[in-house]
């Protein structure tokens, strides 16, 4: 041999050893690949997006079962009437409204309607009374839309399973001859606030705290009325009279809506202090309320002494508004006028229309939370979605379903369930993991990725691919040559 | 090819045999008077090295404090146990250890390339003071065990395996390449070449290459053996410790990086400028990269596995994700066990050149930033991209000559080439 | 339904059973202020409210889901900061938000301790229940972060410790059976200013409008040479107390072309009192009268007490309050006591190093008494700074002390995640200066963890020391400036680049000649 050794007869040039070294290669870059995966997987687990959008659809129609009873005396006296007040309360509402007549025994979740012996229309528990005379098909359905569907209303809070009533005295200046140095909150929340947050407490928690505050000045100067020494608030300024800047109201360390309920002491040179009409008349009210924040009570004292303690006597009155307004703020229904109320208040009717109403409320925000869980996730490919978000998916979902088939659920018990579903939802929703990458675009990735695979994994390929295709040639038995 | 006379003596002459002592003990006096102080330098120990972070250990352990709870101490329990029980803690006996640890490197790579040329183990050879002097007298081993970095430890620990191992005394290689494994976690990759050597023969194949020789059927037994010492040294370190926190202190560090101090390798400043969200993956990557080359270098160097230890020296000196100087410093004087294919280096001057340049760079540029304040990070950066460059040239030049020394010499009219 | 009403009528009544206790609030307010020997004044404001026979909660009381909670009501005492209190169950509260380092050996004790630089947040809660302690100092730091407007949020985990001894409870720790822990974080770059001082005027009764409180004019308060809010509260078996207060010392010399010590109210806070709080009970003022010079004190002091003149603000003024004093002569600052400290120890620490990898902290102790003192010390350090405590040495005039170190606790750095905590017991022999030093690394840190302006350094903690004499009276060290290597923030992807393209050069050229194959060329003749 003329030149050097021929290469194909060093025992490390043999086809085996070169297979075999691009074979460990791979073996070590395959065994890496679920470290690969578990080092930069953003765990995505999938969301039941098409149920989500199925159950959104079929809660357009959700619909809730109601039973009126009508007396014997009714429909002994008109056979039509309970078919002709079902005919125009179903008329105006979403609910499965079925009235008929009595058939001499109540059931447990039905709302009888009785003769009453006097004039007037008396509700007692879940007990409607009406006097015969006046019994026809449009005033009694009247009488029972206002019981059973309440109208929206602007003024009502959104639900929440827990609130915090937040109860201020607040004296505008109490350096100006006259201060209210303490009041009994304690004892006028419990005469008049907790038999409503009692009577409410299926529906929501209630933290209560109470404050005082001694330099609370208004952000504008209220009106001087020319006529008796006296000062008034304009409707404008109504809107801007709570005056958050200077005010340490509730900031509500939690999460939970804070209700405010306020009662304004003008400093004594600005008394009395009325509320206007649009006109710009003094009216006879001294409160008025926030739609969704709260109510407030002007309380204008009489002069003497320097120094005050309202006592749960002087404050009888404001706690009654403040009462009157919470009831407004919570949606719990008012009785039609002519109606008088019963002893208790609120009464069955009025707690189970007001459960009704949430729930439906609840179930619509539900799955408008979902939906939207759900298409924002579809929406960004690099968010993640973590086992958390989609249990609560799950869960909040199988809540509406159970829902659906509630046809021996009690109201309370569909309340629950509605809530639950709500509260998931928006845990969901609000999940903080789902943030983690939202700023990550996918370029980044790549631009992060190439400088090291683009030139130490393409050798690695073509050599892989050269020896399958010289592997496959030889295997057709054609002579590869060597060198 | 010519075989060259390392003409085997069965007495050294007098020279060669006062040669090895002086040598120790030129070394010793520079390790006693401490020319610099050299303890704080990044270049020559790493926080898994450093003799400070070792004696705060051993404080806090005297004190009874956990030193495994923390970040500052990341040294082996075998450390902790040896420093704080048999071995006195001043600064001069230190000086008079860490040379020891050397002149016993040292030994052990003169014994190598003894069982290399096939000689005895008390003959001796002309090259003999060469190699103990590579080794003695290399400033990347040199400056390192100066600066009492216990990566000589661990220098000494490898080379006494591999010594082991070309004397075919298995179990006290395996037993010095377990208590390398727990002192260094990265020399992992030592592994298999260590085995296998055991099982073939550490002479000069690389100009006749041929298969495997060696009864892989004793792998099992090897291997079982090593698991063994291994394990008994994890028990003997939890033991020691009181707990096994030290895991994630030691081990865990070289995988996850928790200290970014700066020193001569890629990790580092990799890490501190990585993007939070890639930094476990690329942890992972370059992790799993060290691994990759150990199965391919001893299936190509399967007849002569001392060469794949070799090459695996170098690629450890690159790569690990605490090196020190002596790392690199070990791949450089090793060459001088395989003269064979000195004439088959393929750009030798080009990949000395580099050295040079980094090794000016490094401490030029790392002072510049951190003590005189006029530099910045990037200087350090690129000179350490200097150096990685010198290095796997270095490596890729071993690699070339190692293959092409079986081809034999060129001859007129002939080029030996890649496809 | 009538089951209902019994119900509520029993809930009435018991409520009226509690109506008198949620009446027992008290609120006083004290406002001092004392000539200083180099000329300034410090004053500190004070403002108390005891709501009495209250406890702090149980937190086991606390769950996750249904926070059932007893009706809060108070008149004096703060809504705001009694919702978080009861919200993750505190037991002891205190911070404090300074700007300026106090002077400790001119300006003597500070009548509040906490004049540590920067914010302080520290606090004691029982520990049980399904909330964690952890989990609720994280809420406490948000919940407070946002009533005052300051980033306490950022004293995280990586500034959180808890140290054994150097601030024990300052009222009393309720007995509920269970154990109670402090967790306790400083940030030194947090100052206080007029944001912060605004919700802090909220708690009281009377705002800023009347009382001793009408004259925190933020003006004047802020451009003040020292300045700092307090907030504490404290159960001791009368109630839980809130104490809110604000030192400053203001420099009448500054203004004035003569060299004259006169203040008054007026000149200090550029207010006088117009109106008091009618709330309070008691709102005194009380001056400490100088023990040397002529001076005059307008008006005439209702009491006098030792050294002490009282003035007690009635219901009602007459006329606005204003109070001064005017001196016959220039200040004269005694020379002889230009060295001499006010206080039984003077602190110096200090910083050594020139380089950004490493260092030394010296802390130079000097004991002003003839006694031999013990000293508690503190250091809370980060973990960008790693003490190497074997090279720990004490030195009395340059011989070698060790012995005067003593009980040392330390609690290890985790790189990127916990502090260190390091307590020891220091002797300090009779008028004898002890000089401290430790040998220190610096971290090299991620450049996602250097804050925006990196090159600026960061601030230190400041060490605590606590004389065994007085565990109360704590001393702050001044916060040390640590500047730390910082890599190139513009360098991410070039790094990426760079360091990948050598990577992956090196690994494709040993794949190259580990796979490819060898071949041999013949050369044609005369190439």
């Amino acid at each position: 041999m003329d030149g050097p050794r021929n290469p194909s007869t060093i025992f490390f040039q043999y086809e085996r050893i070169r297979r075999s070294i691009i074979a460990s290669y791979w073996i070590v870059i395959i065994l890496a690949i679920p470290l690969w995966w578990q080092t930069t997987s953003i765990e995505r687990l999938s969301l039941p997006s098409s149920e989500v959008y199925a159950q959104a659809e079929a809660h357009r129609g959700f619909q809730l079962p109601v039973r009126i009873i009508l007396d014997s005396e009714f429909t002994k006296r008109d056979n039509s009437l309970a078919l002709e007040v079902q005919t125009v309360l179903k008329d105006s509402s979403a609910l499965d409204i079925r009235v008929s007549g009595s058939s001499g025994r109540s059931e447990g979740d039905s709302y009888l309607v009785l003769p009453s012996e006097s004039q007037e229309i008396r509700v007692e528990g879940r007990e409607l009374f009406f006097p015969l005379e006046k019994a026809s098909a449009s005033v009694l359905a009247k009488t029972l839309a206002s019981f059973i569907l309440p109208d929206k209303d602007h003024r009502v809070v959104q639900y929440s399973p827990r609130y915090r009533l937040s109860f201020s005295l607040l004296n505008e200046d109490s350096s100006g001859g006259q201060v209210v140095e303490a009041w009994d909150a304690s004892n006028g929340i419990a005469r008049h606030i907790e038999p409503i947050t009692s009577a409410l407490s299926v529906l929501h928690n209630f933290t209560i705290e109470s404050q005082a505050q001694f330099y609370a000045p208004l952000a504008f100067e209220p009106l001087k009325l020319s006529e008796d020494e006296a000062y008034g608030l304009t409707p404008e300024q109504l809107t801007v009279f709570v005056n958050s800047a200077e005010w340490t109201l509730s900031s509500s360390s939690s999460n939970d809506p804070v209700l405010h309920f306020l009662l304004f002491v003008p400093s004594a040179s600005r008394r009395p202090l009325k509320i206007l009409n649009k006109e710009g008349k003094p009216t006879n009210s001294n409160s008025f309320l926030i739609p969704q924040w709260g109510g407030i009570v002007i309380a204008n004292l009489p002069e003497s002494p320097s120094k005050i303690r309202l006592s749960t006597d002087d404050l009888k009155s404001s706690f009654t508004t403040f009462s009157q307004q919470l009831l407004t703020l919570l949606g719990v229904p008012r009785l039609s006028s002519g109606a008088v109320r019963s002893r208790q208040q609120p009464t069955g009717w009025q707690i189970d229309a007001l459960l009704r109403y949430r729930a439906i409320e609840n179930v619509v925000r539900t799955s408008d939370t979902l939906r939207s869980t759900v298409s924002l996730v579809e929406q960004i490919p690099n968010m993640p979605v973590g086992e958390k978000v989609r249990n609560d998916v799950r869960d909040a979902l199988k809540a509406l379903k159970s829902l659906s088939s509630s046809s021996n659920m009690t109201l309370t018990g569909i309340l629950a369930t509605s809530r639950d579903a709500l509260t998931l939802s928006q845990k969901a929703f609000f999940h903080p993991g789902m943030l983690a990458l939202l700023y990550f675009p996918v370029e980044h990735k790549y631009a992060v990725y190439t400088p090291l695979f683009a030139s130490a994994i393409i050798p690695l390929v073509v050599a892989a691919m050269r020896e399958v295709v010289a592997w496959r040639k030889q295997r057709r038995g054609v002579q590869v040559p060597q060198g | 090819m010519t075989e060259k006379t390392w003409s085997p003596t069965s007495r050294p002459t007098v020279s060669a045999s006062y040669a090895f002592p002086a040598m120790v003990a030129v070394r010793l006096l520079v390790a006693l008077v401490q020319p610099f102080d050299l303890i704080h330098d990044h270049q020559l120990s790493s926080p898994l090295t450093s003799y400070r972070n070792l004696q705060e250990g051993i404080h806090l352990f005297r004190n009874g404090i956990d030193p495994y709870s923390g970040g500052v101490f990341r040294h082996s329990p075998l450390y902790l146990s040896l420093f704080s029980t048999l071995i006195p803690k001043s600064k001069t006996f230190s000086a008079v250890l860490w040379t020891l640890c050397d002149a016993l490197g040292a030994y052990a790579l003169v014994h190598i390339w003894r069982a290399r040329q096939g000689l005895g183990k008390h003959a001796h050879s002309t090259r003999d003071e060469l190699v103990a002097g590579a080794y003695l007298f290399n400033p990347y081993l040199f400056l390192p065990s100066v600066a009492l970095s216990t990566s000589s430890f661990e220098n000494m620990l490898a080379l006494l395996a591999l010594m082991f191992a070309s004397q075919k005394k298995q179990s006290k290689a395996l037993l010095a390449l377990s208590f390398l494994l727990h002192t260094s976690l990265s020399s992992l990759v030592l592994l298999a070449p260590v085995l296998l050597l055991l099982l073939s023969d550490p002479h000069s194949h690389l100009a006749s290459p041929r298969a495997f020789s060696g009864d892989l059927k004793r792998l099992p037994s090897l291997m079982a053996e090593f698991l063994l010492y291994f394990s008994f040294l994890a028990v003997a370190s939890c033991l020691a410790s009181g707990g096994i926190t030290w895991v994630s202190q030691t081990w865990g560090a070289s995988l996850t990086l928790p200290d970014l101090t700066p020193n001569t390798g890629l990790w580092w400043y990799f890490f501190t400028e990585m993007f939070d969200h890639f930094r476990p993956f690329f942890l992972m990557v370059f992790s799993v990269h060290l691994l990759i080359y150990t199965a391919p270098v001893c299936i190509k160097f399967q007849y002569d596995l001392l060469y794949a230890s070799f090459v695996l020296f170098g690629i450890l000196g690159i790569f690990k994700a605490y090196p020190t100087l002596s790392d690199p410093g070990l791949f450089i004087t090793m060459h001088v066990l395989f003269p064979e294919v000195y004439p088959y280096l393929r750009y030798p001057i080009v990949t000395a050149l580099l050295h040079l340049h980094a090794s000016l760079l490094m401490p030029l540029f790392h002072n510049l930033w951190l003590a005189q304040g006029t530099g910045n990070a990037n200087f350090f950066y690129a000179s350490t991209l200097v150096f990685a460059c010198a290095n796997g040239a270095a490596v890729i030049d071993a690699l070339w000559a190692g293959l092409r020394i079986a081809l034999g010499e060129e001859k007129e009219g002939w080029v030996i080439a890649q496809e | 339904m009538y089951l209902i009403s019994t119900l509520v009528l029993l809930l009435c009544s018991s409520t009226i059973a509690l109506e008198n206790l949620v009446l027992e609030e008290e609120y006083t307010e004290y406002l001092s202020i004392r000539s200083l020997r180099d000329g300034k004044v410090a004053s500190s404001f004070s403002f108390k409210t005891l709501l009495r026979d209250a406890s702090p909660r149980d937190p086991r009381q606390l769950s996750f889901d249904d926070n059932q909670d007893a009706s809060q009501h108070y008149t004096l005492f703060p809504l705001t900061l009694g919702q978080i209190l009861r919200q993750y169950a505190i037991t002891e509260l205190h911070l404090t938000l300074n700007a300026g380092k106090w002077n400790y050996d001119s300006w003597g004790v500070p009548d509040e301790p906490g004049v540590g630089p920067g914010a302080e947040l520290w606090a004691w809660m029982a520990d049980g229940g399904t909330m964690s302690v952890d989990h609720r100092w994280q809420g406490l730091r948000n919940a407070l972060a946002g009533l005052f407007c300051a980033s306490l949020g950022s004293l995280d985990e990586q500034r959180t410790t808890s140290p054994q001894y150097a601030f024990p409870p300052e009222g009393t720790i309720p007995d509920l059976g269970l154990p109670h822990q402090i967790r306790h974080a400083s940030h030194a770059s947090e100052h206080v200013c007029t944001e912060n001082l605004t919700p802090f005027l909220k708690l009281l009764p009377c705002k800023s409008s009347s009382g001793l409180a009408s004259l925190l004019n933020p003006h004047r308060l802020f451009d003040a040479d020292w300045h700092g809010m307090g907030i504490h509260v404290l159960w001791n078996p009368d109630g839980i107390e809130v104490h809110l207060n604000f030192q400053l010392v203001s420099d009448p010399l500054r203004p004035s072309t003569v060299q004259k010590q006169d203040w008054s109210l007026e000149s200090l806070f550029d207010r006088t009192i117009q109106k008091s709080c009618p709330v309070a009970v008691t709102s005194q003022i009380s001056v400490s009268l100088p023990s040397s010079g002529m001076y005059r004190i307008t008006p005439e002091p209702h009491t006098l007490q030792g050294d002490n003149a009282h003035y007690e603000l009635g219901s009602s003024l007459a006329e606005p309050f204003n109070v001064g004093i005017e001196w016959a002569g220039e200040l004269e600052y005694p020379s002889a006591l230009r060295d001499s400290s006010l206080m039984p120890i003077s602190i110096h620490r200090t910083l050594q190093g020139p380089t950004q990898d490493k260092g030394r902290l010296l802390v130079t102790l000097r004991n002003n008494g003839p006694n031999e003192l013990k000293v508690l010390y503190l250091e809370t350090m980060p973990w960008l700074l790693q003490f190497y405590l074997h090279t720990t040495t004490m030195h009395i005039d340059g011989i070698p002390r060790n012995d005067l170190i003593s009980n040392v606790s330390y609690i290890l750095p985790v790189p990127h995640y916990q502090p260190a905590t390091f307590e020891s017991v220091l002797t300090i022999p009779g008028n004898a200066t002890v000089r401290y030093s430790v040998d220190v690394t610096k971290a090299f840190l991620r450049y996602t963890e250097h804050p925006p302006d990196a090159q600026r350094g960061w601030d230190l903690p400041p060490a605590v020391f606590v004389p065994s004499t007085d565990s109360l009276r704590r001393m702050y060290a001044p916060a040390l400036l640590v500047d730390l290597a910082t890599p190139d923030f513009s360098m991410p992807y070039n790094v990426i680049i760079f360091t990948c393209s050598v990577v992956a050069f090196i690994f494709g050229s040993t794949f190259n000649l580990l796979t490819r194959k060898f071949v041999v060329v013949h050369l044609p003749e005369g190439n």
